[in-house]
């Protein structure tokens, strides 16, 4: 037994075996040029960091792995949390924030006043951020946020409606209502089903194309459809079920990401690459002017998250290390300049601001307190004039 | 444990002062049996190129404080084992059985060999504490001791654990046997 074991063991290959190592020599050798000089402020908690970890490996001798974990993490967060602004007093760059809590939707403007919009279930932006559609049990409306939230129109469905986005044009607003898809116009009239039998991933309008929507389907297949013809302009083959959808800001790349797997399509719906993820809290932000992203990164086996960067191409190479830190990233969201990248870090109760220009982290505490729960989603308008 | 030989120790050295294309040497060198043994403990893909690539980018933080005159692979053999135990075990603990943790329906890849497939398919079935050890035992080839060091373990508990997987794989494998 012990020596056909041996052997038998040692012919086994993981599968994709090379194509992972193919897809973590850029990390490692980012993390590796990233060791010194530090990009970011971190250097000053080094010691901070090894008593932490000390701790860890303490209290994992001493208690059962789980509790173990979530006590180092803890612990670490403690540690790691960002001496930060006490509340929101303004934004680093121009532009308005829409901060979904579980009290509603939030609008922030750029001198951190803010204001609830409403007792709505999500939203998100008009094109220019004049309106916001909203989503609520039975119910997809558009509402004025400089209007105290004023609904400028509503449509009632029997099923429930979510997942509620504006074309870039302004003229189609997209929403899920139960397993359909239907588009209004953006005046709120003519609302129509367009497919049925999809998935529960809010739809995403192709930017720079005619009214061009993609959208998943119940058995984890990906289509771009012309919303006023109907017309398929392709679909891909079934996969995982994705959570969400994300264009780059040029319409050439489609990020789909899953609780297991990130994938990048091209315009065309072909499969660029498709790389796993662990099980955990992940997210992905284009930024602006290209096809690279960052991408939330997180660790079951360490209970960290880190921010990295990869690009939408070919090859998803040249990925940089960005930031890390214990516990997880709920949100990301890059400023209208592209220079910016606002990252909710949940577990230190702070919203976190990172230059990408520059070694620069700005960090503003008590954000559950500010809007009431943590916000699970933030968008930042709008795409700054060319 | 024996001790590195005079290339690794050179890639170390090369490393800890900077090269880059010396550290590629080391990963290169390791990658494939810490992918190996982070997927036939943890049975999944995604989490095992997760947990080999944590591992190495943990190895590069701490490159500094390496100790060249050590072997490379039980540092990381020790990072890479001791977290896919953990994942495994949360796993359990979140209850995501499903269908990847099924012996009927282990992804082996392209082997090739029935007999690899079923013992990878047989490892399937073990509490992941065993497959750790059996995993060391026979794919990273270190003695119960070095498994009892690098696991901080007893070695009767190293023992017992390799007895009682193999004892149960042996069971799972006849199982199988036409």
């Amino acid at each position: 037994m012990s020596d056909d074991l041996r052997r038998e063991l040692q012919k086994i290959q993981a599968p994709d075996e090379l194509e992972g190592q193919r897809r973590a020599w850029p990390l490692v050798r980012a993390a590796f040029e990233a060791r010194e000089p530090i990009t970011w402020p971190r250097r000053s908690l080094r010691p901070v960091f090894a008593a932490a970890a000390g701790v860890a490996i303490l209290a994992g001798a001493l208690s059962p792995p789980g509790r173990a974990l979530v006590g180092s993490v803890h612990d670490a967060i403690t540690s790691e949390k960002k001496k930060g602004r006490p509340a929101l007093t303004s934004l680093p760059a121009p532009g308005v924030l829409l901060a979904n809590s579980s009290q509603g939707p939030w609008l922030v403007r750029f001198d951190g006043s803010r204001r609830l919009l409403g007792p709505w279930w999500d939203a998100s932006w008009s094109p220019q951020a004049k309106y916001a559609v909203v989503t609520r049990a039975h119910e997809v409306a558009a509402i004025d946020p400089q209007d105290k939230g004023r609904v400028r129109w509503s449509v009632a469905r029997s099923g429930s409606v979510r997942g509620g986005r504006w074309s870039p044009d302004g003229f189609r607003v997209a929403y899920l209502n139960g397993r359909s898809l239907r588009v209004v116009v953006g005046d709120g009239t003519d609302d129509k089903s367009l497919r049925r039998a999809v998935g529960a991933t809010p739809p995403a309008w192709r930017p720079t194309a005619d009214h061009e929507l993609a959208f998943s389907t119940v058995d984890g297949r990906i289509e771009l459809v012309q919303s006023d013809s109907a017309k398929t302009l392709w679909r891909t083959v079934p996969g995982e079920l994705p959570t969400r959808l994300v264009w780059s800001e040029d319409g050439q790349r489609l990020l789909v990401l899953g609780d297991r797997s990130l994938r990048a399509l091209d315009s065309n719906g072909r499969r660029l690459w498709s790389i796993g993820l662990p099980i955990g809290p992940s997210g992905v932000a284009f930024v602006r002017r290209g096809h690279r992203f960052v991408m939330i990164r997180f660790s079951p086996a360490t209970g960290r998250s880190d921010l990295v960067l990869l690009q939408a191409e070919k090859d998803p190479g040249e990925a940089r290390f960005l930031y890390s830190a214990p516990g997880e990233f709920r949100s990301l969201a890059i400023s209208p300049n592209g220079r910016w990248l606002l990252v909710g870090w949940e577990n230190a109760d702070q919203w976190l601001f990172l230059r990408l220009t520059a070694a620069k982290v700005q960090a503003v505490s008590n954000i559950a307190q500010e809007f009431g729960s943590f916000p699970a989603g933030v968008s930042w308008c709008c795409p700054a004039s060319p | 444990m024996v001790g590195p030989g005079r290339q690794e120790r050179a890639w170390i050295r090369g490393a800890q002062s900077g090269s880059a294309s010396d550290l590629e040497a080391l990963f290169r060198e390791h990658w494939p049996r810490a992918h190996r043994a982070a997927f036939l403990v943890v049975h999944d893909a995604a989490a095992a190129e997760d947990i080999a690539q944590e591992a190495f980018l943990a190895a590069v933080r701490n490159l500094d404080r390496f100790d060249r005159k050590r072997p490379f692979g039980p540092w990381l053999h020790r990072i890479v084992v001791n977290r896919a135990i953990d994942w495994a075990r949360a796993r359990t603990l979140r209850r995501e059985t499903a269908e990847a943790e099924s012996a009927d329906e282990f992804d082996t890849g392209d082997l090739g060999n029935p007999f690899s497939q079923g013992v990878a398919a047989g490892l399937a079935g073990l509490k992941p504490e065993h497959r750790a050890v059996i995993v060391m035992r026979y794919l990273l080839e270190y003695t119960p001791g070095e498994i009892a060091h690098l696991l901080d373990l007893p070695r009767g508990t190293v023992n017992s654990r390799l007895r009682r997987g193999l004892d149960r794989l042996e069971e799972i494998l006849d199982r199988g046997r036409p």
